[in-house]
């Protein structure tokens, strides 16, 4: 049956299903690779990456995102090309995929390609679709600009490596944070089969780094390095558990990067959450990106974020400002004195305006004003913050004080968390009404 | 009496009114003004100065022997914004740079009203530049040049031009700034080339290749399917991509 359909299905048709299926894949970027064209072919990649237009949903399109094949033998709940859904199904073939890649490219629409699959009759098979994919589109279309591929788990190390060779990022899904909701949820995959394939391409790029360097034209294996992502909110994880995973993941796997994908109910399924009008869980999936930074930048560890008794992030306040409310014991930090690791750990101090600090206080002393021209968000530091022993303003060193002015100033928090779709026009403030309880439904 | 040079809004005409005015009156109250962009003021002498491609290597030269290459870059940058008084605020940095110890870290004094209004420029220039590398799109035409249509506010080919260079080498191509009716052009396996003073045939950019259709439609579809319907977040997409932007992309029109 679906050879036939296949057969009468228009390339534009293809693209429609297939990168419509591709669209929860959350990653869709071009960077951690540096490469010029040699002359010969077409593209180049840039280090810090180039996104070029932007889609309803607000996230970018960097990249050609598709599935090879939406045809899947696996059966997993959350999916919605799973075996028992009823959809169309079709596959591109290697030419319509670099034919594609190669238009978009010429016209400046992508910055190059991003192939996920089904699973087509088997891991290995699908794989070796993936690589005669990618061999043409390196090889005899010359495309030199960035490819991102998914490692499909199960696959022979032989074939993961020879795909390694051509892509400059890869990806092993880990689907979900724990091997329990992966059990639940993904019956035919196993925590081992996905781990797998991830520790292969970090052992592959550690030797390909040595080879590197005894030999300088080697081909470099994944340069871009590999990144995964997790389905939050399907499961019952906590955010801790999930951070603590996440972590993990930099340290011993030495991921890139860990995408967060909130959990959007396309199929209907008992050992699914029901359906709600809520929506996928964006803002829990933004505390965790939040997190993540301090992870990867700021040198915090996941337990200091949360923990046991603790184990969700606030849903009022960054995780930044909270661990800080949390440690009032550290605050306030002198500026002109403090090292650079305790200032990366100020509310509203990032790590270009840290190191901005260290080295202009060489110069002088630092007074609040030139915080302010070295792009310190001085609303949420001021409480935290000292010039030559001095606050800028009086403050309390009050948890719950500061806790309310900074929600005063905060982020924009989506309705549904502050519990107001309108508010009336009202001669009285009614503002300090509201602040007044937020302590209390924290508890 | 102050002295005024007049320019043109060009390189070669700033830089041409910086070597007169350098040579002559360095010194004394002086200024650089651009002709069309100027309100005359009263106590002040204009010249117009005569341009020509000799005293622009020269003034280039000085600049980067003295201020080194970064600050050229700055300055080179500044001079390609829309700002009407760029020119004066250029000059004055150099002006200003002979006063401090070591010249070359002139850029770091972002206390000069002038060295921060260059830096300014400089920046916005580079952050509209670096906008046009990821929103540009070509179009295919008969003749299989790849051409392309912008509006930016800066001068910003020269920016862009070493990248699409990189990135396309077997290709012909063309890119049109409509606001200041510039050409950048480059022709498979050789160096770009930007043309001044040719009307755009419209005729011939209007004469698409028989795929460039086919094309366009896959991207458009392909940027609708892409996107998350639960998630929608049209305020986010216009944070990024700004409504200005959009009326040269393929996918929003």
């Amino acid at each position: 049956m679906t050879e036939i359909i296949q057969e009468h299905m228009s390339i534009y048709d293809k693209l429609n299903i297939l990168s419509d299926a591709a669209k929860y894949d959350v990653a869709c970027t071009s960077s951690g690779v540096d490469r010029q064209n040699d002359g010969t072919g077409m593209g180049n990649c840039q280090k810090a990456g180039i996104c070029h237009s932007f889609s309803a949903d607000g996230r970018c399109i960097s990249l050609l995102k598709i599935l090879f094949t939406n045809e899947c033998i696996y059966d997993c709940k959350y999916c919605i090309n799973r075996s028992s859904n009823d959809v169309v199904r079709t596959s591109f073939t290697p030419d319509e995929i670099c034919t594609l890649t190669m238009e978009f490219y010429r016209r400046n629409y992508i910055e190059g390609l991003f192939l996920s699959s089904g699973i087509l009759k088997s891991p290995n098979y699908t794989m070796e679709l993936i690589y005669a994919a990618l061999y043409k589109l390196r090889h005899e279309c010359n495309f030199q600009g960035y490819i991102h591929v998914k490692a499909i788990p199960g696959a022979s190390q032989e074939l993961v490596q020879r795909v390694g060779f051509l892509a400059d990022r890869m990806s092993v899904n880990l689907e979900l944070p724990t091997a329990e909701g992966l059990k639940k949820l993904a019956p035919h995959k196993s925590r081992k089969n996905i781990l797998t394939p991830m520790r292969l391409v970090q052992q592959k790029m550690q030797d390909n780094r040595q080879e590197i360097v005894l030999y300088k034209n080697a081909p470099r294996f994944v340069p871009a390095g590999q990144s995964t992502q997790m389905i939050i909110g399907a499961t019952p994880e906590t955010d801790y558990q999930i951070l603590s995973v996440a972590e993990s993941l930099y340290k011993r796997f030495e991921l890139k990067r860990v995408f967060y994908s909130a959990f959007v109910a396309v199929n209907k399924d008992s050992a699914l959450p029901a359906r709600t009008d809520e929506g996928p869980p964006l803002l829990r999936e933004h505390r965790l990106y939040q997190a993540d930074w301090l992870l990867r930048y700021y040198r915090f560890e996941a337990d200091e974020l949360l923990n046991e008794k603790n184990p969700n992030f606030n849903v009022f306040l960054d995780p930044k400002c909270d661990w800080a409310l949390k440690h009032l014991e550290y605050f306030p930090v002198e500026v002109n004195r403090a090292d650079y690791n305790t200032l990366l750990r100020v509310p509203g101090i990032g790590c270009k305006s840290a190191a901005r600090i260290v080295k202009a206080r060489r110069m002088g002393i630092l007074q609040f004003e030139d915080l302010k021209r070295m792009g310190v968000v001085l609303k949420r530091a001021l409480y935290f913050l000292t010039c030559s022993g001095r606050m800028m303003y009086r403050t309390k060193m009050e948890e719950d004080y500061i806790m309310r002015n900074l929600l005063n100033t905060g982020e924009k928090l989506p309705d549904s968390v502050s519990g107001m779709t309108f508010r009336q026009l009202s001669l009285f403030d009614d503002m300090n009404f509201r602040e007044a309880q937020v302590p209390e439904i924290l508890g | 009496m102050k002295q005024v040079y007049i320019c043109q809004d060009t390189i070669i005409g700033v830089f041409s009114a910086i070597h007169d005015a350098w040579m002559e009156n360095r010194d004394d109250d002086s200024g650089i003004a651009l002709r069309g962009q100027m309100m005359p003021k009263m106590f002040c002498e204009y010249t117009e100065v005569e341009e020509n491609e000799q005293k622009s290597i020269a003034v280039e030269r000085l600049i980067k022997k003295n201020l080194g290459y970064n600050a050229y870059w700055d300055i080179y940058h500044a001079l390609l914004s829309d700002d009407c008084e760029k020119a004066d605020a250029v000059y004055h940095t150099m002006l200003d740079a002979r006063q401090i110890k070591d010249s070359k870290r002139i850029m770091e004094h972002l206390s000069n009203p002038h060295v921060a209004r260059v830096f300014e420029l400089s920046r916005k220039v580079g952050n509209e530049a670096h906008i046009f590398t990821e929103f540009i799109r070509f179009r295919e035409l008969e003749n299989g040049v790849l051409f392309s249509e912008i509006a930016p506010k800066s001068q910003v080919l020269t920016c862009i031009a070493d990248h699409f260079t990189n990135r396309f080498p077997l290709e012909n191509w063309i890119v049109y700034d409509q606001t200041h009716e510039i050409f950048l052009a480059h022709q498979a396996r050789r160096k770009w080339v930007l043309v001044q003073g040719e009307a755009l045939n419209t005729e011939a950019a209007g004469k698409i290749s028989e795929k460039e259709g086919k094309f366009e439609n896959l991207w458009k579809m392909f940027c609708r399917s892409i996107s998350i319907d639960e998630r929608g977040n049209p305020n986010l997409q216009r944070g990024h991509l700004p409504i200005c932007y959009r009326k040269n992309m393929t996918e929003f029109n």
